[in-house]
């Protein structure tokens, strides 16, 4: 029931922004442009983006807390089980160097095993690969953001550049294709 | 009263040395940046793109005939096989007598990002594996795959064993699904399609990420418990330092060749049933039929023995080597066992076919 109420006013609120970010753009484009030509035309027409972009962040950042904090979670019940093993192998208080070198010992080796074993778990992996997954979507909203400023500065987007990275890419294979066909052109020759 | 009275006065006196030890250190050590990680002298005989490749000078009057191209991993840099003279990997073959390459595949940028498993194999090693071949006037030469470089050579081998004499795979990355280790646990569950369209490069931190969960304890906190301790004893210090340095200097991986390696070898495991693409070409590892000389560190908590193992197995060589070595990942290079066991190991069995 919580959820559900959570979403619709989620949902409430984005038809909100969209709605009054779109009838401000309709009715303020025509002003604007007379300033066609400078950045704050090209900004004013991609604002709508922005808008959409932050309040995905939104939602992804409610997703992305959640499994941040079932990672903290699973850390904190690890040093707890780590920390009950500690104690029962060296209940007494270190009273000298020697003491205290052993019980350092004992208790890097059995933090370090559990430790490792949270790592190595189905349950870690799958929790953190969504996490990751989580924050990239967030990355992924700003560097939306980031191109829609990008582009009011008329400057050119990721995907344009990477469009350019990857066209370099391909060139620089057949290059290096061609240099290989006329080396061997060349040996065959001698 | 009582429980003071117990208290050990040499607890006190460790305690105030350790803090002696840490207000002192930057005046008795030199700090990370001030070092410089290049040992032996060597001569950038051919560049292409980012990657240069290093010809060591000789240390011996007489040379083995075949040269020797070592591919290093994707991860970290090359230096650790050359981190100080009494543990180099480098030196010690060069006082065997071996004609020596490094292949150090640079740092790649953003604009590398398209960069794939092709580009490293049927380029970047192709490219260095020509150069030798011409500069030694050898038709065929000796290659040395370490850890992810392992994968690379080992992909090189399946698709142009003409080129290759003799091969050695020091940790290869070979078989994920039966890989143990916590970094096959975290590929496993890696949406890299996303990860890769979003980033592109994958980023350094990732990496410092994937170590950081690696025994995190004993390389966290006792690893600099231990480096302070030992502030006095400079060949410690001068070691520890040039390995954090090390492990500090990173390079990014190419986002298409780490989705790749990330796909074909830890989730779909292609490579060990030979259903792998490079460049268009499938790898056969029944093509590996040179000699060929696994070596394989049993601690290992990077690249787990049964990960590396399965490739003596699957090559079709009949002239084929698997040594076990009680140390771990980096202990297998760079540590005096490496010195005094596995390198005059593999010396011996490569002298034999060079």
């Amino acid at each position: 029931m919580q959820e559900d109420s959570s979403k619709n006013i989620t949902d409430y609120y984005k038809h909100l922004s969209l709605f009054w970010t779109d009838i401000m753009y309709l009715m303020s484009s025509k002003p604007q442009a007379l300033t066609s030509t400078g950045p704050m035309r090209a900004f004013a027409s991609n604002s709508k983006k922005i808008t959409t972009e932050l309040i995905e962040i939104n939602e992804d950042l409610m997703g992305f807390n959640e499994y941040l904090t079932e990672y903290y979670k699973q850390l904190a019940n690890a040093w707890e089980v780590a920390q009950k093993k500690v104690n029962l192998k060296a209940p007494e208080v270190p009273q000298d160097v020697e003491q205290i070198e052993t019980f350092k010992r004992i208790w890097i080796d059995i933090f370090d095993n559990d430790f490792t074993e949270l790592f190595d778990s189905k349950k870690f992996g799958e929790n953190y690969g969504k996490l990751v997954s989580k924050e990239l979507e967030l990355t992924k909203h700003w560097n939306n953001i980031t191109n829609v400023i990008l582009q009011s500065a008329n400057l050119p987007s990721k995907e344009e550049i990477d469009e350019v990275y990857k066209e370099m890419h391909s060139l620089k294979k057949r290059v290096g294709k061609l240099e290989l066909e006329l080396k061997k052109k060349e040996m065959s020759k001698k | 009263m009582n429980s003071e009275s117990k208290i050990d006065p040499k607890i006190i006196e460790e305690m105030l040395k350790f803090t002696k030890n840490v207000m002192d250190a930057p005046k008795l050590v030199s700090a990370p940046d001030e070092i410089s990680l290049e040992v032996t002298p060597h001569d950038v005989v051919h560049e292409l793109d980012k990657t240069r490749l290093l010809h060591y000078r000789p240390l011996t009057e007489k040379q083995h005939k075949t040269p020797l191209l070592i591919s290093y991993a994707l991860i970290n840099r090359y230096h650790i096989l050359d981190i100080q003279p009494e543990k180099s990997w480098v030196r010690n073959l060069l006082l065997q007598g071996f004609d020596l390459y490094m292949l150090d595949w640079g740092s790649p940028t953003s604009m590398d990002k398209y960069l794939d498993f092709d580009d490293y194999v049927n380029g970047y090693l192709d490219s260095a594996v020509e150069h030798i071949k011409n500069e030694s006037s050898n038709e065929k030469i000796s290659i040395q795959g370490y850890c992810t470089g392992g994968t690379i050579a080992t992909a090189y081998a399946a698709l142009h064993p003409e080129n290759v004499k003799n091969y050695i795979a020091t940790a290869p990355v070979i078989d994920g699904w039966r890989d143990t280790t916590v970094i096959s646990n975290l590929a496993k569950h890696m949406d890299v399609d996303k990860m890769v369209d979003t980033i592109g490069n994958m980023p350094p931190e990732f990496m410092y990420y994937c170590f950081s969960v690696l025994k995190p304890f004993e390389q966290g906190i006792e690893k600099y418990v231990k480096f302070f301790k030992n502030i006095d004893n400079k060949k410690y210090v001068d070691n520890f330092l040039r390995v954090e340095k090390w492990l500090g200097d990173t390079p990014p991986i190419p986002g298409e060749l780490f989705k790749q390696w990330i796909k074909d070898i830890y989730q779909d495991n292609l490579l060990i049933q030979n259903k792998m693409y490079v460049g268009g070409e499938r790898i056969d590892l029944k093509k590996i039929d040179m000699p060929t000389f696994t070596q394989i560190a049993v601690g290992d908590h990077l690249v787990s023995p049964e990960c590396s193992m399965p490739l003596h197995y699957a090559i079709g060589s009949e002239d084929k080597t698997l040594r076990m070595y009680p140390t771990g990942h980096v202990g297998m290079i760079a540590s005096s066992l490496s010195q005094k066991k596995v390198l005059p190991e593999l010396g011996a069995w490569l002298a034999e076919r060079s």
